[in-house]
């Protein structure tokens, strides 16, 4: 914004300099115009004079010529004659000098052939006048006619003369007046021109000195900038650098320098010098994303090793684009920035998950080897106890026979843990395939597997309908033989049990039980039953690997089924809580989500 | 059947186990002869030989050195002399993979081996005198266990 106003204004400043130009150029031509003409009018001033002049000259030189030829008539004296032939050389060299004077004038050139006929006029008279005089005195009558012939003849002349003069004013008064004119209008003409270049160049002396204000304004903010951007580099440890893709020229930041362990500007800035740095390793695909980048405009983040002065290897990450400038040239600008510290902590960490994957793993494999191959003897055992009871029962003795039983007890016990055991590591088994599943059928089948102890309970199991979604069926169907079997198991004495499952929609939102973040809906499945419950400050620890709370003797468990559940109810990234009050039956309530994959 | 006992073979490592199977057909009142292989590599030398007298059911256990369970199943229905034997899978694992592995690989049934004696004979009763052409046509996922 600031710098088009800068522009728009440049272009302003460039045409009133142009103007202002023209209008100098236009004010000198009209002053030396001016000049000139003041300079030919005076010439013609001059001139008018000197006509004037020589013409007054003439007529006193044809005066002395008539007074010496009357002096001489007269007196018959000779040396009145001497004006008389003296003038009648200067009344030649007069005349010539007012006809050269004259010349290009068509009306004093005409004045100027009567006054030639009239001046011959009178030298012939009065040459005739001399002529006579000398070969025979004139009488009085003579004489007087002669004179009165040169009065009349200088009278004619004194008129010619008069109106040459007379003109010749004339003349002058209309050139006056015709210079004045000129005169008076181009002053004004040029003072206007140039008070209005002066104005001109005052507002672009202000346009100017805004400009160069703003432009310090900006160049100050400019310098502020740059100077934080300094800070940013070198607090953010990265640099930027740029290419101008019409000169090849390469432009490094301070902190790029500091970045490779240089003082900044130490070394020329080009792709060379800079590639000198890199690890050599790098080498290859630091110039592949290089020409990748000047192939598609941008470089994607780019992470390569770099070797600092200090010869330590430090991890970079390159990114640029190319932007055009105002000049039309391509620039291509980049961030560099030392990663090091964020690849090795994620190198760590991933070292580290590996290892805890790792280590999870064989966690897995152990327990579910354990579990498996604990089978094997305990199985055997149990083989050939029952075969022992079977063949060699009646040599027992009474106590062998209860020690018999005992076996049988706990090697069964044994057994059931080993397979929960089982079961359990299988339920946390890393491979979960989900699959779209009614959840009835789920429900049906747990309920088959707990047929035995359902009829010897006389158990009554009612169920709203259940969803269809994407689950592990098989372990939705072990949670829910879970649950059942729980129920059975932990039911009142002499009281039939009785299980209520219903199931229901929920937003996450609205539900205590759900932590925030979680996926939006969820089905609500609860089994409530009938049986002894608990204490509800125990309704966590239920959850917990072989916690129980009662006795085994009082109640056969392991304390892995709830466990179990817990894990199943995890794996669908869903939640169950359990609720209870002592001899008021349990609640527990599995929510499970509307989606899932 | 053109015979007046039933030939059956079982591939066992363990020994135990294997004296388990033959007491328990001793007991059976059924006319069975049972051979009995430590490991798979026997139990397929016997099979491969021209002259083997092959068996009318056949035990595979799946944990064996060697020559495991699945590899012979895999020989063996690679085999079309051996199309008419059964194959019942005999193993302490009642593991999904496992089951899913044999039953995919072509074993007629899979059969966890039980933990006291009178089911095992029982088991083993049940499955020399199933009426294998029944049981394989409507073979499915389902029945492939044999519930105990």
């Amino acid at each position: 914004m600031k710098i088009k106003r800068i522009y728009k204004s440049t272009i302003f400043l460039k045409s009133i300099f142009v103007v202002s130009i023209f209008a100098i150029f236009f004010i000198s031509a009209v002053t030396y115009k001016h000049i000139s003409i003041l300079n030919s009018s005076s010439k013609w001033v001059n001139h008018s004079y000197d006509v004037n002049l020589e013409l007054e000259r003439l007529f006193s030189y044809l005066k002395d010529s008539e007074t010496g030829q009357r002096g001489f008539l007269i007196t018959k004296d000779s040396t009145f004659l001497k004006p008389y032939i003296d003038s009648k050389q200067k009344i030649h060299q007069s005349f010539d000098l007012v006809k050269t004077y004259t010349k290009n004038n068509p009306d004093q050139e005409k004045n100027l052939r009567k006054l030639e006929f009239y001046i011959s006029k009178r030298q012939n008279y009065l040459s005739a006048t001399l002529h006579m005089s000398y070969t025979k005195p004139l009488s009085d009558q003579v004489l007087k006619e002669k004179l009165s012939i040169g009065k009349e003849t200088m009278d004619s002349i004194r008129t010619q003369i008069n109106e040459m003069i007379l003109l010749e004013k004339k003349l002058l008064k209309n050139r006056e007046i015709n210079y004045t004119d000129t005169i008076k209008v181009t002053p004004i003409f040029v003072y206007i021109t140039l008070l209005i270049t002066l104005l001109l160049i005052l507002i672009s002396y202000i346009r100017i000195s805004k400009d160069l204000d703003k432009l310090k304004i900006s160049n100050n903010s400019l310098a502020v900038m740059n100077e934080s951007n300094n800070l940013a580099e070198i607090v953010g440890n990265f640099g930027s650098w740029q290419l101008n893709l019409d000169t090849k020229q390469y432009t490094f930041s301070d902190n790029s320098y500091r970045l490779l362990g240089f003082q900044p500007h130490s070394f020329f800035a080009s792709h060379e010098n800079f590639m000198k740095h890199i690890h050599p390793e790098d080498i290859v695909s630091f110039r592949t994303a290089n020409e990748q980048m000047l192939v598609h405009g941008y470089l994607a983040p780019f992470t390569y090793r770099a070797i600092r002065k200090d010869k330590k290897i430090r991890y970079f990450r390159t990114t640029g684009r190319i932007i055009p400038n105002k000049s039309g040239n391509e620039i291509l600008i980049g961030t560099t920035s030392d990663v090091t510290d964020e690849v090795l902590v994620s190198l760590s960490l991933e070292q580290q998950n590996l290892e805890l994957e790792a280590s999870n793993k064989e966690l897995l494999a152990f327990n579910y080897v354990a579990s498996h191959d604990l089978q094997e003897p305990l199985r055997k055992i149990q083989t050939f106890v029952s075969r022992l009871s079977d063949k060699e029962y009646d040599n027992l003795s009474d106590s062998g026979k209860e020690f018999m039983s005992r076996i049988n007890n706990s090697v069964e016990r044994m057994r059931i843990l080993i397979d929960d055991l089982l079961q359990y590591s299988r339920t946390t088994k890393l491979e979960k395939v989900f699959e779209e599943t009614d959840l009835n059928d789920l429900l049906e089948n747990a309920k088959s597997d707990s047929q035995q102890a359902i009829e010897e309970k006389k158990a009554v199991i009612i169920n709203e309908k259940l969803p269809t979604i994407m689950v592990i069926p098989f372990q939705i169907q072990q949670l829910f033989a879970n649950l059942i079997g729980n129920s059975l198991k932990y039911s009142k004495e002499n009281v039939a049990p009785k299980i209520k499952i219903s199931c229901k929609k929920v937003i996450a939102a609205e539900e205590e039980h759900i932590p925030k973040n979680t996926k939006e809906r969820f089905y609500k499945i609860t089994f409530k039953d009938n049986g002894i419950g608990f204490e509800q400050e125990y309704s966590e620890k239920i959850f917990v690997l072989f916690n129980r709370l009662h006795n085994k003797n009082e109640y056969a468990g392991t304390g892995i089924g709830l466990a179990i559940c817990k894990k199943i109810v995890e794996n669908h990234k869903g939640f169950i809580i359990a609720e209870a009050k002592p001899n008021a039956g349990a609640t527990f309530t599995v929510y499970l989500p509307e989606e899932n994959s | 059947m053109d015979k007046d006992y039933i030939h059956i073979i079982l591939a066992d490592d363990d020994e135990d186990d294997r004296m388990l199977f033959t007491d328990a057909f001793g007991e059976l009142r059924i006319n069975t002869k049972v051979n009995t292989f430590n490991d798979g590599v026997e139990l397929m030398d016997y099979l491969n030989a021209p002259d083997s007298i092959l068996p009318n059911v056949l035990f595979l256990d799946l944990n064996m050195p060697k020559k495991n369970g699945i590899e012979c199943l895999y020989e063996i229905k690679q085999d079309a002399r051996f199309n008419d034997i059964a194959i019942a899978i005999f193993s302490t694992s009642s593991s999904e993979e496992h089951i899913e592995e044999t039953f995919v690989q072509g074993a007629n049934i899979y059969i966890k081996k039980p933990s006291d004696f009178t089911t095992l004979k029982k088991v083993l009763s049940d499955v020399v005198t199933l009426n294998w052409q029944y049981h394989t046509s409507g073979l499915n996922r389902d029945n492939f266990l044999l519930r105990l």
